[in-house]
């Protein structure tokens, strides 16, 4: 990277390129999957339910989010078609970043490991058998049979879910050893500055609080067995 | 490579937290269900048995026509397992004895009323079959219903559970 020498005081300064609220979310993942996996293993079905509950919550506002966030968390900023994953796959062989977010194939891996992580949730929502200790809480929904086939495909889908992640880990480890730290501003929020591009301003917080109170009404819902809103 | 200390940090801190993990599953596989008496299995086995019986029971009743001939057989499978419950419990073998189980010592303790629980699941399960024989829907659900609360009753005593 080559950064021309300015004088002090028109050194650029670092752009934000994440919201706090899209980090928190993220970095919870990294504490929520392994107590949902470590919870299943024990056998710690009500921690198992709860943690779950939350995970969803924390889902379901990634989701709001992704349309009334900041730019970098939105999906029409980052959802791209396959001519501009493969433009970027080219591209990426030749030049360095030009815009701050996701690129066109990370908001693919995005949207992967957002939907796999949905449908794992969801898949537990139904789960569990009423004479065998813990259920979801929308398990009465669906008869005993269903329920034990979404059971078992809960306990397989995990392996697709660690597979995504080790893929995530993975494609990180090698941006990173090419020079291109994505680590950094997940942690931080900033990134240094590219030339022409501007960061993502200050959080919406009006808007965050709306988006928060909407993905807790929507978990608190399912807690309670998705009663009819009349 | 990496800018910022907080990352360099989780990098260190994943890398050891796998370590950790790693070492963590050998030692637990060796202090854990690999070492138990056989017993635990089977009567593990014999449980899960008895609640795959169960649910196909309930399948059945969920549909129009339930199929009674299965009903009855399965029942007849529960039947034939809830009678080896009583064996399969030998002192030394509860959760407080270090095993992957969920055998509270209540068992041990209390051993007429464990007895007891098990003997009401034989005897519901075969009033399930001759129910289940005579072909009436309601009849048959109300005894499932019945026989699931001898599951329930057993479990709710002497059964690990953290659902409270």
């Amino acid at each position: 990277m080559t950064v021309p020498r300015v004088p002090p005081a028109a050194i650029a300064r670092d752009v934000r390129v994440w919201d706090p609220l899209l980090r928190i979310t993220h970095w919870s993942f990294l504490l929520l999957i392994p107590t949902m996996w470590w919870t299943a293993e024990n056998s710690k079905w009500a921690l198992h339910r709860q943690t779950g509950l939350v995970l969803i919550g924390l889902l379901m506002f990634r989701i709001i989010w992704g349309f009334m966030g900041p730019r970098t968390a939105r999906f029409s900023d980052f959802v791209k078609g396959p001519g501009a994953v493969i433009a970027y796959l080219r591209g990426q062989m030749a030049g360095a970043a030009t815009q701050i977010g996701h690129s066109p194939l990370g908001g693919w891996s995005t949207l992967a490991l957002l939907g796999a992580m949905l449908l794992q949730a969801s898949l537990g929502l139904f789960a569990g058998d009423p004479y065998d200790g813990m259920t979801g809480p929308l398990n009465p929904l669906v008869g005993v049979m269903t329920a034990d086939a979404i059971t078992e495909l809960h306990e397989t889908f995990f392996w697709v879910i660690a597979g995504f992640i080790g893929l995530h880990l993975t494609a990180i480890a090698f941006y990173t050893v090419r020079g291109d730290d994505l680590l950094s501003p997940m942690v931080s929020g900033d990134r240094p500055p590219i030339p022409g591009v501007a960061g993502i301003g200050p959080t919406p917080w009006g808007r965050a609080a709306v988006a928060l109170a909407l993905a807790a009404g929507f978990a608190l819902w399912l807690a309670y067995g998705a009663p009819p809103i009349t | 490579m990496l800018r910022s200390p907080t990352a360099r940090f989780l990098i260190a801190a994943t890398l050891s937290g796998v370590l950790i993990a790693c070492s963590g599953d050998g030692a637990n596989g060796n202090a854990g269900s690999g070492e138990g008496p056989p017993i635990i299995k089977e009567r593990q086995d014999n449980f899960e048995g008895i609640g795959d019986a169960f649910k196909a029971v309930r399948g059945e009743l969920e549909k129009d026509t339930p199929d009674f001939i299965l009903i009855a057989a399965s029942a007849s499978d529960i039947n034939t397992r809830a009678a080896k419950i009583e064996g399969h419990f030998p002192t030394g073998t509860s959760v407080d004895d270090g095993f992957d189980t969920e055998a509270l010592p209540a068992i041990w303790e209390k051993p007429e009323a464990f007895k007891a629980a098990a003997q009401k699941l034989v005897d519901e399960s075969a009033m399930l079959v001759t129910v289940a024989g005579q072909g009436d829907k309601a009849a048959t659900s109300a005894q499932a219903m019945t026989m699931g609360g001898a599951c329930k009753g057993c479990h709710d005593k002497f059964r690990l559970d953290d659902e409270k």
